[in-house]
């Protein structure tokens, strides 16, 4: 009898999930028109190239290490790398209170890097999450490199990034928006364990919807099977970040319901579609994975990623963490209803 | 008793850096062959193996991840509805809800998460397969001292001869039964995405892949929380990490624990299973079957599927 209860009590909870998974796809499948055929329903064309964002055609330096990589893979892969680079600086900083070295920052054809505002080193009182941000750190330091030595000399400098955690920051402005804090109030993402762990949350889910909408973008087998590595990397990572965040909710519930809000800020910068959640199910069901009714994860469009990152739901092709915008062809947000 | 773990920790730092150093040149390597092998290696497969094939491939792991976990959330196996015709038995001896589940109310959340999202995705293939979704196999998720999940922690040296694991008997050897599993589906996954042929499947498969990655870090990072007053859960994982490497062949390492490293000169921890460029890894169909039969030979059945799966991709690797 307790089983059987137990067993129903889930199945209900899995309904009421399922009815808020349901509504998400409905509305993701409403907006599919609008998001230039990026999503799983309309990927069956394999539409290589059609992006919701226009990449402009200015020249790009032919790669040395493979000449016949072609301009859609170099553009993807740069996007990739200027999203790299902005978690790659905030680890850092968090972690050793210094950026990357300048051999990891500069153009591959020489371009020089730009500048990163703000940035300090946590005092972190728990030595786990402590542990959690210096290997987070070392893997997104990987993926620079990677991403560099792929592109070789089509590698973009690191554009200018504002991770900064004053009043005026990029961090404030997105924790403003969100309802995490009020106006007035500041958002620091190094004052303490806590606010790295929801300083990470605005980034990482990010980054695994944003490599799973670039993956069938690529045309390169090669190059396919290395987003995709970098895809599940960056769920290990947000896994844990939202792990993390959830466990210390049990004490501190203020940290799931602040992920909840800036999942909900994200979605209402990113357009109609519902391609986030928080990390509460129900009183005993966690929503650690961001997924649809299928148990599937979310894609976003690259106009998408940066109406996120620009903290801006215009079209623009600057703003919030890169305030001269991303390197590369591909830096237009999407114009948002 | 601290320099052992001194010791233990330097090790297994030093083995990390040496398997990353290790990829990084066969990352080399392959790179000089370039795509051109991969492209070749998808189109010999693709003569042979269907996308339906491979969909069937993970349609056979995602019934055993969700039995396991419908049991250890809820105290039954799943509906008979979702398991096709004449479906194979589950061998469930002592399978149940977990005990004092409701004790630890973090573990007991995730478990319900991950019960149905794994139940999300046998109907989601299911539905894709349509009539050629294969049936449930015979899956063993048993907890005797001769069921395969006893058989794994024995290979890891987890228990002795004679003993049963029970991934049943608390929230810690729910997460470590869970651990045995997760990270093998991200790799099963990662390994089978570039043999689809259609984009659709290729970015569903990648959406699979996603989800389990995340939930391979929840079940990571809990035994590292954990593991810092029960040191014996992280080194379990590694343990259970090097069983895993041991049966998928020698020559390539496809896996790591958890236990902590070291990065410049400071304590971190190895959440995130990963080559040296930051890349998860992936593992073939026969290594993924090496996996669940539990023997790195070249075998049909065994293990958590005592009569083997259902599909044509069904053999492990010879190793």
């Amino acid at each position: 009898m307790t089983d059987n209860d137990t067993a129903l009590a889930i199945l209900e909870a899995a309904d009421r999930r399922r009815a808020e998974r349901r509504r998400f796809l409905t509305l993701a499948t409403s907006g599919a028109a609008t998001i230039g055929g990026l999503g799983l329903l309309s990927a069956c064309g394999g539409n290589k190239g059609s992006t919701g964002t226009t990449p402009t055609p200015t020249p790009t330096p032919t790669p040395t290490a493979s000449s016949t990589t072609a301009q859609i893979d170099i553009d993807v892969l740069n996007f990739a790398l200027n999203l790299e680079y902005l978690e790659a600086q905030f680890y850092q900083y968090a972690v050793y209170g210094t950026g990357l070295p300048g051999s990891q920052t500069v153009g591959g054809a020489g371009a020089a890097a730009g500048t990163v505002t703000g940035g300090r080193q946590v005092t972190f009182t728990d030595p786990v999450v402590a542990q959690y941000a210096r290997e987070i750190a070392q893997d997104e330091a990987a993926h620079v490199n990677y991403l560099r030595t792929a592109l070789g000399s089509a590698a973009v400098a690191m554009p200018s990034l504002n991770i900064d955690g004053s009043a005026t920051g990029a961090f404030t402005a997105a924790a403003l928006a969100a309802g995490v804090i009020t106006s007035g109030q500041t958002f620091d993402p190094y004052a303490s364990d806590e606010n790295f762990l929801l300083g990470a949350f605005i980034f990482e889910d990010v980054g695994v919807s944003a490599y799973k909408g670039a993956t069938p973008l690529i045309t390169n087998t090669t190059y396919l099977g290395a987003a995709a590595g970098i895809l599940a990397a960056e769920a290990y990572h947000a896994g844990l970040v939202r792990t993390a965040l959830y466990a210390k909710g049990l004490a501190t519930p203020s940290l799931r319901t602040n992920a909840g809000k800036i999942s909900d800020a994200r979605d209402s910068l990113d357009g109609t579609s519902d391609d986030d959640q928080g990390i509460t199910g129900d009183a005993t069901t966690s929503n650690i994975v961001p997924a649809n009714l299928d148990g599937i994860a979310y894609s976003r469009t690259t106009g998408q990623v940066l109406n996120i990152a620009y903290l801006s739901k215009a079209a623009v092709s600057s703003g919030g963490f890169f305030p001269a915008g991303l390197n590369g062809n591909i830096k237009t947000s999407t114009a948002q209803a | 008793m601290a320099e052992d773990q001194l010791l233990e920790a330097f090790d297994s730092r030093v083995r990390r850096r040496a398997e990353r150093r290790e990829f990084f040149k066969a990352a080399i390597g392959a790179a000089a062959i370039g795509a051109t092998t991969l492209v070749v290696t998808q189109e010999a497969f693709a003569q042979t193996v269907t996308d339906a094939d491979i969909l069937n491939f993970a349609l056979n792991l995602e019934y055993l991840e969700a039995q396991f976990y419908a049991y250890a959330a809820g105290g039954a196996g799943l509906d008979s509805t979702l398991l096709g015709t004449s479906p194979g038995a589950v061998t469930a001896t002592n399978a149940r809800r977990v005990d004092n589940l409701d004790s630890d109310p973090v573990v007991r959340d995730y478990a319900r998460e991950i019960a149905a999202d794994e139940v999300a995705h046998v109907k989601f293939l299911r539905a894709q397969l349509g009539t050629t979704a294969v049936v449930q196999p015979a899956i063993d998720i048993s907890a005797t001292a001769t069921s395969p999940f006893s058989a794994a922690a024995r290979a890891a040296g987890l228990i002795g001869a004679g003993a049963t694991f029970d991934p049943y008997s608390s929230p810690e050897n729910f997460l470590l039964g869970a651990f045995i599993f997760e990270d093998v589906g991200v790799t099963a996954y990662k390994g089978a995405a570039p043999l689809i042929l259609n984009k659709t499947y290729v970015e569903a498969a990648a959406g699979i892949m996603a989800v389990e990655a995340y939930h391979a870090a929840i079940i990571r990072t809990s035994l590292y929380a954990k593991g810092v007053a029960t040191p014996n859960l992280r080194s379990a994982t590694n343990a259970i990490s090097d069983a895993r490497d041991s049966l998928d062949g020698t020559t390539t390492d496809l896996d790591q624990g958890i236990s902590p490293v070291t990065i410049n000169g400071g304590t971190a921890s190895n959440i995130a299973p990963l080559d040296a460029d930051g890349l998860a890894y992936a593992r073939s169909t026969g290594q993924v079957l090496n996996i669940v039969y539990l023997n790195n030979a070249a075998v049909t059945s065994g293990g958590f599927f005592p009569a083997g799966v259902n599909g044509t991709i069904k053999t492990s690797a010879a190793n």
